[in-house]
């Protein structure tokens, strides 16, 4: 669609009257564009299709109302500085129904039934560029011992898989690992919940925190809530 | 004496106007919103028809976003929507059923005591509405419903809400336009208003009563369909300040001349006279799970009573006061009474993962300035004087908490009390037009638009000519009434379905 436009303007420069033609068809481009983005920038607005728009109109309903990302209800996750390449796998996921979660069902499912491959990519942008959100120290902090252990180290017998092995040592998560540092501690600990009971689809999640316990995902969620700062470098010494 | 009986049996509705109020159904939750948005119920509600922050925004968004493709959408050359038509039109259908059972029989209205009388009534239905609920195009939407009620019988336009919406582009500010039938029809808040839990109800006195009257009650909650019509502008800043101002007017159902007629005045009844303002502000805090809201309301009405003769007795009564009317005929006095109502409300509402709990309810205040042509000691009128009192007034308490479990099993306890200055005129025996109940509620919803319902409603003051016991009081002057009348005659059980589809 862009590329037409520009050659519709380009040519207008040599020949006024090609160019009204180029530009009648350039406009039934944008028409048949607008039709094909149907999608959920309702009010349909088909000059709102970039992502800030989307957000404003759909996402900050839940993810934080002045489109700041940071939600207010545990039930929906802190998306500020989120990393990329996750959001736009579990959009890409929620979208095809690979998320099956009952808040997934509730929420997800419906809201990113339209989403295009592009809005997609310029959510997943939009989001992750935003500024994450820190932990704070706990109010519990032998409960934080606790979950430091089980964040850093795992639990060997029955096995828990250490967090800090994928999601780094400050909870910074990569480009396709979650952050978790900043999230709602009730947020991570109804995600670990249906990783360990399977509601939500992700098999290494599933056989992570298979053997996990509830005292044990409180420690570990207690833990990760007091988590700031960034991931050290590959080759810095282990703390 | 029988002219105060007279006044005492017209001024019933006037305090009220619950007759009104029986074509004013309450609204519920619809499945087009979910259709629409792709949501599930519970993105909106917490236990339909009591909103999440989620729902009120959705509501204050004039009820537009939507995920479903148009299926004809057109633009202009500055990319301006044209027209927007949804591949899914939001219909809905709504129904209620509910079976009564009274503690005590109550009067049959067709013999005098001591006639037989059955101590239930089933509702079958009693609600059945269509509703069109959803987004019109991309800056409007609307609630529009058409109900048969099983009390009055028949089908008419219920509420209706149509909304324009905008935003900034960073969502701070939401501002739009109402235009509704029902005083409070467009409020997001469940304190008050038409939304006010508990919201489930059949025929309970409270809820309209046998004899129709229902309990005193300020004239903020009688302003529904077939009543009145209004427009509004409203503003919602940051997701937490809200203030509206509307007026409404007359708009009676059923007449050719709805406004300047009297004719077409129901009897017991009345209307707005010229325009009646409504002024309302909010502010609501969210934090975590928890969402707490306070807010004040105020509405201005000046009100054409009407008169309604019931009794052949009360006509000849008024007669021998100088003036003809036959039994049964409404009587425009040509006065108008002042009210002023002043509310507060709150809101507190938990929405955790699997336990939901809320603490709301109000106080309204009521100030009732009576027209010199009904007030006794100055009394002008063409009839007879109905109130006693220059300035009556009334305040309602309201307060309710409620309780669910993964939004599966639920229930609420919830106490209204009424008081007022007393006006034996206006309502009979020692005048006082007070009242005081409880509802005890629980609920079982198997799905979310599926819901059963056990309902009490316990009684321990229901004012002298509201009582549907009070025989000489009210439909049979001359009735010896029925033995030791009480307030918990009216107790009743309640068990209601309540479907949305």
């Amino acid at each position: 669609m862009k590329k037409l436009t520009t050659q519709s303007r380009s040519v207008s420069l040599s020949a006024r009257t090609l160019s009204l033609s180029i530009g009648t068809i350039a406009l039934a481009w944008t028409l048949m564009g607008s039709a094909e983005a149907a999608d959920i920038s309702l009010p349909p607005d088909p000059g709102a299709r970039d992502a800030s728009t989307l957000v404003s109109f759909a996402c900050a309903k839940c993810h934080g109302a002045s489109t700041n990302g940071i939600s207010i209800s545990p039930i929906f996750p802190i998306l500020a500085g989120q990393n990329q390449v996750y959001i736009a796998t579990e959009l890409s996921l929620l979208r095809q129904h690979g998320r099956s979660d009952p808040h997934a069902r509730a929420f997800m499912w419906g809201i990113s039934n339209k989403l295009t491959d592009q809005q997609i990519e310029g959510l997943s942008k939009y989001f992750s560029s935003l500024p994450p959100v820190t932990g704070k120290p706990s109010k519990n902090p032998e409960l934080a011992a606790k979950g430091k252990d089980i964040y850093l180290n795992g639990v060997r017998e029955p096995k828990v898989v250490k967090c800090a092995q994928c999601h780094g040592e400050v909870g910074a998560g990569t480009n396709n690992v979650p952050r978790l540092q900043g999230q709602h501690p009730d947020y991570l600990k109804l995600q670990l919940h249906y990783y360990h009971t399977k509601l939500r689809e992700n098999v290494l999640m599933q056989r992570n925190v298979a053997n996990i316990t509830d005292d044990q995902i409180d420690a570990v969620v207690e833990y990760i809530s007091t988590l700031t700062g960034e991931e050290p470098p590959d080759d810095s010494p282990s703390p | 004496m029988r002219l105060l009986k007279l006044g005492a049996v017209a001024a019933i509705s006037l305090l009220g106007g619950a007759t009104l109020m029986l074509m004013a159904q309450p609204a519920k939750a619809v499945p087009p919103f979910a259709r629409q948005t792709g949501l599930a119920c519970e993105a909106c509600h917490t236990a339909p028809p009591e909103l999440t922050p989620f729902g009120r925004r959705f509501k204050l968004s004039g009820y537009t976003l939507t995920t479903r493709p148009p299926l004809v959408n057109d633009i202009d050359d500055y990319k301006r929507n044209t027209v927007w038509l949804t591949d899914l039109p939001g219909v809905a259908v709504l129904a209620q059923i509910g079976y009564d059972h009274y503690d005590r029989a109550p009067p049959d209205t067709g013999q005098p005591y001591p006639a037989h009388a059955q101590s239930d009534t089933y509702q079958f239905p009693d609600q059945f509405s269509l509703v069109y609920a959803g987004a019109v195009s991309d800056k409007v939407g609307a609630w529009m419903q058409l109900t048969y009620n099983g009390q009055a019988g028949s089908v008419g336009i219920d509420n209706i809400d149509i909304r324009y919406s905008d935003h900034t582009y960073d969502n701070k500010w939401v501002w739009g336009i109402t235009a509704n039938n029902y005083v409070t029809f467009q409020d997001v808040w469940n304190g008050i208003g038409s939304y006010t839990l508990p919201n489930f109800n059949t025929v309970t006195l409270w809820s309209g009563g046998v004899a129709g009257t229902g309990t005193s009650s300020p004239i903020i909650n009688a302003l529904g369909p077939g009543s009145v019509g209004g427009i509004g502008a409203y503003v919602w800043f940051n997701d937490s300040v809200y203030a509206e101002f509307s007026e409404y007017h007359s708009a009676i159902a059923g007449g050719g001349t709805p406004t300047i007629d009297s004719t077409n005045l129901a009897a017991n009844g009345g209307e707005v006279d010229r325009f009646a303002p409504y002024a309302r502000i909010a502010y609501e805090y969210d934090w975590g799970y928890n969402s707490a809201e306070i807010g004040a309301s105020g509405l201005y009405v000046n009100w054409i009573p009407s008169v309604g003769y019931i009794s052949k007795q009360q006509a000849a009564a008024a007669a021998l006061a100088g003036n003809s009317y036959t039994p049964a005929q409404t009587f425009n006095p040509g006065a108008i009474n002042k009210y002023t109502d002043l509310s507060v409300d709150w809101q507190y509402q938990y929405n955790g993962q699997h336990n939901i709990f809320g603490f709301l309810g109000h106080i309204t205040h009521e100030r009732q300035q009576n027209s010199d042509q009904l007030v006794a000691a100055t009394f002008t009128g063409a009839s007879v004087p109905i109130y006693n009192n220059p300035t009556d007034t009334l305040t309602q308490f309201l307060v309710t908490g409620e309780y669910w479990r993964d939004r599966r099993y639920g229930g609420l306890v919830s106490f209204t009390r009424t008081t007022g200055t007393s006006d034996p005129l206006a309502n009979g025996g020692d005048g006082s037009p007070a009242n005081q109940y409880e509802v005890f509620e629980a609920d079982y919803m198997p799905w979310l638009n599926v819901r059963f319902i056990l309902q009490y409603n316990a009684y321990q003051v229901v004012a002298n000519n509201q009582n549907p016991f009070n025989l000489s009081n009210n439909t049979f002057p001359n009735s010896p009434g029925f033995p030791n009348v009480k307030a918990s005659d009216n107790n009743t059980w309640v068990v209601g379905l309540w479907m949305d589809y």
